[in-house]
């Protein structure tokens, strides 16, 4: 899919982004000049205290919604022009999405769940498509659990539909807000070691916003942010890495200083 | 202490001021014509001609006020439903599931009483209002017409009970909350799954059952003597509290199948699903208007025949039947507006729930959106769903006033000519058209609210509701 990847191997781009809540006095600032490029096959996290505006970035590249001022790139698309209909257009082909919890329509089984954003698209899946969708299944171990309704799964079941959904259509990028905030600790390794073989395996390029240093040292890259601006960008995995514990002093003394 | 918005109790009121208003409405002009007939020259009523009108009005009035507590019912079922999480909480921090259900069921009572004294107030202005025009038309005599009758406590009474033993059967839901819902981060993990249901559905098959022997022994003695109808209309009586009882077997079925029938796209599968998402809400958003539907149909259906009889025996004795039919259209025309009341009322319950149901969906529509689904797809959806239940009312509605209708048709005028003979039973076309457009308009109306609602709402805010 190179053609929906910029010159410079950019799968999704911000320039000079900011975005306010609010006007007059009441306004609140959520994002303020924030510029950065998420590259193609890596597993970028997204990371900083609450209310630092992760979600919001995050919604804003991923065409949920729309900034004050700035430039927003998916691909060679420049998204921060596009109306609604053009931009759901857009999510449902090019960008997958694991939220924190309600995740799945409730009324639709582990399948139809999966295969909703073909079905959004008016399609069925290809033969490629259905075999790929065949093997994610397989190996998220949701083979026995197609025809069981979100409650009647687990927690960490539910999140692995949802990554399932969101790999299904080999979008451009997936974006993952607190996956694992609603997982216990085991679940969530579970979940953090899947998003990160799909990157690592089939070059998924996914950016998980979290606010937890474990999640964030499964990611190849993190990027900090406070108080809606970018304050670092660093390489988390391999050699010279950052663990989690370099990750969550980082934080510690980020929040001290601010 | 309030736990809701108050305006999740806005339709328990607007459904209890309907009701009594209709109430009013109905003794006070029955009231009216009976002083009317008494004092006419003709007529010289000695009060059975308004003993006779008070009692059908009573009949019109029971039905009314049936089909308003099954809304009324439903409406606090969907309220509770939709503030499952408030509930838990409480329970968790320590109030018990019975003061729970207390406070909800006054919530509901308070709204009977409102509606009520509104229903009443209207009620009597519309009454003298109608009365007004009818004597300046010189249709009644000017004479003293009693307004402030003690009649119209009935209504207000009969309304103010029914709403709050709706609301209280409604509540019930609230003993299944448990304070561990507040915690559990399923959504939606516990549905409205049927249990206790058993006995209800014994009563339903039973009453069904004997109800249609009844039904069918009524025809066979009709086919010999017109009392036939009086067996008949005991039989349909108890074989339709049996449908009404068993609603729950009826309706997701035909619901399911009228949303097969709404095709295969995305939109129309969620929609198909959504309408039968909770089968007990459903079922108690439709029957009200199955009811009314029936209702109409099947004194169309009766009426009909009558009719057909009645013009084939005129023209070979000319004369013997003058003005009958005339007659028959009047009191096919009153007798359908008359019930066509309890449809208004059943269509409010419907359009109501519509409403309170997509407002509890707002976190799915976001899920939704961001994956893909257009703005228009969304409105597509809830029209979808609107038109699958008001088209299943109105199906299973007809379908069975024309079979009732025609039980009655048989059982009445099975000797009519003399000898025994069968009658076919008749469709009412008319009243088909009519009814499509209903449902068509009904479709409309019910929509317009939640989608707009449902649009207008961003992905992003929509993902972030409760
Ligand atoms: N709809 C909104 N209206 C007003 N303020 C908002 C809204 N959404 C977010 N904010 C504010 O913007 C800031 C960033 O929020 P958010 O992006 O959700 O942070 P994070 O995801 O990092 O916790 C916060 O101060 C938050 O209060
Ligand atoms: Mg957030």
């Amino acid at each position: 899919m190179a053609y929906n990847i910029t010159q410079d191997g950019f799968v999704a781009r911000v320039e000079n982004l900011s975005k306010s809540y609010g006007t007059g006095d009441g306004a609140v600032s959520a994002l303020t000049d924030v510029s950065i490029g998420l590259r193609h096959g890596e597993f970028t996290a997204i990371m900083g205290p609450s209310g630092s505006g992760k979600s919001t970035l995050m919604h804003i590249m991923a065409g949920l919604d729309s900034p004050t001022s700035g430039r927003a790139w998916l691909g060679d698309t420049e998204i921060s022009g596009l109306d609604d209909t053009q931009l759901t257009i857009l999510r449902r082909r090019r960008v997958g999405f694991v939220f924190q919890s309600f995740n799945l329509v409730p009324t639709l089984d582990v399948t139809s769940n999966i295969r909703l954003p073909f079905e959004l698209d008016g399609r069925r899946p290809s033969a490629g498509e259905s075999e790929w969708i065949d093997q994610l299944v397989q190996s998220l171990g949701l083979a026995a659990r197609l025809t069981h309704r979100p409650s009647e799964l687990s927690g960490g079941q539910q999140q692995r539909v949802a990554i399932a959904r969101a790999l299904a259509t080999s979008p451009n990028l997936i974006f993952a807000d607190e996956p694992t905030g609603n997982l216990d600790s085991r679940t969530s390794r579970e979940v953090l070691t899947l998003l990160a073989t799909a990157s690592r395996e089939y070059e998924q390029s996914i950016a998980m916003v979290t606010h937890d240093p474990i999640a964030a040292s499964y990611a190849d890259r993190i990027l900090f942010l406070a108080d809606g601006r970018v304050v670092d960008d660093v390489v988390s995995s391999g050699a010279g890495g950052m663990s989690a514990e370099e990750i969550s002093r980082y934080m510690l003394s980020a929040e001290a200083a601010a | 202490m309030r736990r809701g918005n108050a305006r999740d109790h806005r339709p328990t009121v607007i459904v209890a001021a309907l009701g009594s208003a209709f109430g009013v409405v109905l003794l006070l002009v029955t009231q009216s014509l009976g002083v009317a007939l008494a004092n006419d020259e003709f007529v010289r009523d000695s009060g059975s001609g308004a003993l006779l009108l008070s009692i059908v009005a009573l009949v019109f009035l029971v039905i009314a006020v049936y089909v308003g507590a099954v809304v009324t019912t439903n409406t606090v079922a969907t309220v509770i439903a939709g503030r499952t999480r408030t509930i838990a909480l409480v329970r968790l921090i320590g109030s018990s599931a019975k003061a729970e259900r207390r406070l909800v069921a006054a919530e509901g009572l308070r709204s009977g009483l409102i509606g009520s004294v509104i229903g009443v107030i209207a009620g009597v202005a519309i009454a003298a209002g109608a009365m007004r025009v009818a004597v300046v038309t010189g249709l009644v005599p000017e004479l003293d017409y009693p307004l402030l009758d003690p009649v119209i406590g009935l209504p207000f009474a009969m309304v103010v009970l029914t709403t709050w033993v709706a609301s209280w059967v409604g509540t019930r839901r609230v003993l299944d909350v448990t304070p561990l819902q507040a915690v559990s981060a399923a959504e939606e993990s516990r549905r409205e799954h049927a249990v206790r249901r058993t006995g209800r559905t014994a009563w339903a098959v039973v009453l069904f059952t004997i109800g249609t022997l009844l039904l069918a022994l009524g025809m066979i003695v009709g086919l010999f003597n017109p009392l036939g109808v009086l067996i008949g209309v005991v039989g349909g009586m108890l074989s339709f509290t049996g449908v009404v009882l068993g609603a729950e077997l009826v309706m997701p079925p035909a619901l399911r199948l009228v949303g097969r029938m709404l095709g295969r796209g995305p939109t129309a599968r969620l929609a198909a699903a959504n309408a039968v998402r909770y089968p007990e809400r459903s079922t108690r958003t439709t029957v009200g208007l199955v009811i009314a539907v029936t209702l109409v149909t099947m004194f169309a259906v009766t009426m009909e025949s009558f009719r057909a009889l009645a013009l084939a025996a005129a023209a070979e004795s000319p004369g013997s039947f003058a003005g009958m039919d005339e007659a028959l259209s009047v009191a096919v025309g009153v007798f359908s507006t008359l019930i066509g009341f309890s449809a208004v009322v059943a269509a409010t319950g419907m359009i109501n729930n519509l409403s309170l149901s997509v407002l509890q969906r707002q976190r799915e529509l976001g899920l939704l959106r961001a994956l893909g689904f257009t703005s228009s797809q969304v409105r597509g959806m809830i029209v979808a769903e609107a038109a699958q239940l008001s088209v299943t009312a109105v199906v299973v509605g007809l379908a069975l006033g024309i079979g009732y209708g025609w039980a009655g048709a048989q059982s009445l005028l099975g000797s009519f000519s003399g000898e025994p003979a069968i009658i076919a039973p008749t469709v009412p076309w008319a009243l088909v058209a009519v009814l499509a457009g209903v449902a068509a308009l009904l479709t409309l109306v019910a929509s317009i609210a939640p989608s707009h609602r449902a649009t207008r709402v961003t992905p992003v805010a929509a993902l972030a509701a409760n």
